[in-house]
């Protein structure tokens, strides 16, 4: 026998409970990494055909900083850029500001050419073209507030010192985001008189053109006042979509439950070895066993029971990877499920992590105690 | 006779419970020489355990010194004593205290384990503990397969598979019936004539105290007849 050997023997002992807790440790693990491949692959770029193609061009500094709008003939003759419009965040006002959602200015010829995966009518469409003060918006936002095409609508600037009339010409249906309205950036540059731009928003020739345009793009402003940063619009849309900061948090509330829980189970484990084995251990000093040495024993034990937990756990996740089409199970949610060696690492550490930290406190008061004490105590 | 093993003098131990003091050891001298086999005896509550508990390292007088090979076990840190004990101490309990888990050939090597001898090394050592209190054939049993005589031997065997300076025994019969008793006596008084071990060994049964080569009387934590 090893000292290895002694620390599994002493695992052993109580298969039942070694069971549950392992399986515990195993199901929490397997939560864990689901919940964080879900959330990888959420921030993940969802690369539709079309949405691969868009990028966004933003000030380098922050979102809050604007760009000039002679910026966009430039963009617009660099080699791969089919279509080029202004995207501006306008952020006002209806009525209360509760009544959240996002507006954007837009070049309202290229809009929805860019923008195709979302359905409209093509009657509205031109109609929204023609006359400056119109806008889309999603069927989303329109059931909201109960709007009906035709109607005004008052959006109150907070960035932009301005007040915005428009009149609603159009739904559009589908796409990423059905809550947004695009109104005409001549309009907003009218009603400020300021001539500036949030973002531009590039189609690409095609999908290998893409690199290429980011690069180019933010090589072409580089030594200019307001220097670009260019990227995926999915990439972009995450540090904007409302809810994944929401869907964030509920994500990363449950995963520390998670651990939590796993912390409490290898806590209630070690405690009632360590207690059952209080004699024992007071033995082991007697024969001359030192408190670090008797420390690391259950330590050890510790350690391995919420690895192994932990491995089976993430061979779960795998497996799930593996061979559930999470395409199919989520309606298209999620693209690829991608559990990483990454998140499994995370995981693992975690899992052991909590194994030691679970049982240092019963680990010390056995440490602590007296030969005798323990000694005296009853089988 | 050379130089005592054990030196125990003006040796006190006093238990503070709030405001009532136990005086389990009073003032206590003692020497025990090399290959001695002494009986401590004495009535229940005489002090018997406390004064083997202090000679065996796990746990420290209050007054007085007990100096065992030179070593004042009092002026240990609970790692020193440890480390003390690992290659003083041969420990025999009242209650085997072998672990369920691990084999009669396991539970001798658990001493072992803490050194820096080889797989091979400690399983000839274990071997011979075995041997010597006749369980070779036993090795692979566990705690529960075995008889409480034949546990007791194994436990023997693991006092003394380190080949400590002295071995201690409080009530090795204790839990024995009077012919496993009689194995046990037995095999502690060969390896005491044959062996040259130290045997420091309390009962309160005289016949067990006959086995020995000098007896000690405590009472009241006193010494009767200066030892
Ligand atoms: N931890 C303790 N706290 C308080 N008093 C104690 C403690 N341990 C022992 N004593 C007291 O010290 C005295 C000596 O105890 P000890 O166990 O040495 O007696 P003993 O001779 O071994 O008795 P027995 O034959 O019953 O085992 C007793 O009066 C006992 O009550
Ligand atoms: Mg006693």
């Amino acid at each position: 026998m090893t000292i290895p050997g002694f620390i599994l023997r002493n695992a052993l002992r109580n298969k039942r409970r070694l069971t549950l807790t392992v399986l515990s440790v195993a199901l929490s693990l397997f939560l864990f990494t689901v919940l964080q491949t879900a959330l990888r692959e959420l921030s993940q770029p969802q690369l539709t055909e079309q949405s691969a193609l868009r990028l966004i061009v933003r000030h380098k500094v922050s979102l809050a900083n604007v760009l000039p709008s002679k910026y966009q003939s430039r963009i617009a003759r660099v080699p791969g850029v089919k279509r080029v419009s202004r995207l501006t965040w306008f952020g006002g006002i209806y009525i209360d500001e509760s009544n959240f959602f996002a507006q954007f200015g837009c070049d309202a010829n290229a809009l929805f050419d860019i923008l195709t995966e979302v359905t409209t009518d093509p009657e509205q469409v031109a109609v929204f073209k023609r006359e400056k003060t119109a806008c889309m918006v999603g069927i989303k936002t329109m059931n909201r507030f109960g709007w009906k095409v035709g109607q005004k609508v008052t959006l109150r600037g907070t960035i932009y010192p301005a007040t915005l009339e428009l009149t609603i010409r159009g739904v559009y249906h589908g796409g990423i985001d059905e809550t947004n309205l695009f109104f005409h950036h001549e309009y907003l540059d009218e009603a400020t008189g300021w001539h500036v731009v949030g973002c531009y928003w590039i189609q690409a020739a095609n999908a290998d053109a893409v690199a290429d345009v980011i690069q180019k793009v933010d090589a072409m402003f580089s030594s200019s006042a307001a220097e670009t940063k260019t990227e995926t619009e999915r990439a972009f849309q995450l540090t904007f979509l409302s809810w994944f900061g929401n869907v964030k948090f509920l994500i990363g509330s449950i995963c520390s439950v998670i651990v939590f829980t796993m912390m409490l189970v290898t806590a209630s484990t070690m405690s009632m070895a360590i207690r059952e084995r209080t004699r024992e251990i007071a033995v082991l000093k007697a024969l001359g066993y030192n408190g670090g040495q008797i420390f690391g024993l259950i330590l050890a034990e510790s350690f391995g029971l919420a690895l192994v937990g932990g491995l089976i756990g993430c061979v779960g996740t795998w497996f799930l990877a593996q061979n559930v089409d999470m395409y199919v199970l989520s309606h298209g949610f999620f693209v690829k499920f991608e559990v990483t060696p990454h998140i499994v690492s995370a995981g693992l550490l975690i899992a052991t992590a909590m194994g030691v930290v679970s049982c240092v406190a019963p680990a010390v008061a056995s440490v602590r105690a007296s030969v005798l004490d323990g000694l005296r105590e009853l089988d | 006779m050379d130089q005592p093993i054990v030196q125990i003098r003006e040796l006190s131990k006093v238990y503070q419970h709030g405001d009532i003091e136990v005086v389990a050891l009073n003032g206590i001298s003692l020497d025990i020489g090399r290959g001695e086999f002494v009986a401590l005896m004495g009535p229940s509550g005489s002090g018997k355990s406390t004064l083997l508990h202090i000679i065996a390292g796990i746990d420290r007088p209050s007054n007085g010194r007990c100096v065992v090979e030179g070593t004042d076990v009092g002026d240990l840190s609970e790692t020193e004593l440890a480390a003390w004990r690992k290659q003083h101490v041969g420990f025999v309990f009242q209650t085997f205290n072998l672990i369920p888990v691990l084999t009669a050939f396991e539970n001798v090597e658990l001493p072992l384990l803490l050194t820096g001898l080889s797989a091979r090394e400690r399983r000839d050592h274990v071997e011979a503990a075995l041997e010597l209190v006749g369980l070779a054939d036993r090795m692979r049993h566990l705690p529960r397969q075995l008889s409480g005589g034949q546990e007791q031997r194994v436990a023997i065997a693991r006092a003394l598979v380190t080949d400590p300076t002295l071995l201690v025994a409080d009530e090795p019969t204790g839990n024995l019936d009077a012919h496993s008793a009689a194995d046990v006596l037995a095999l502690l008084q060969t390896l005491n004539r044959d062996a040259g071990k130290t045997v420091v060994m309390v009962t309160h049964d005289p016949k067990a105290a006959a086995h020995a080569r000098r007896m000690v009387h405590l009472e009241k934590g006193e010494l009767l007849n200066g030892g």
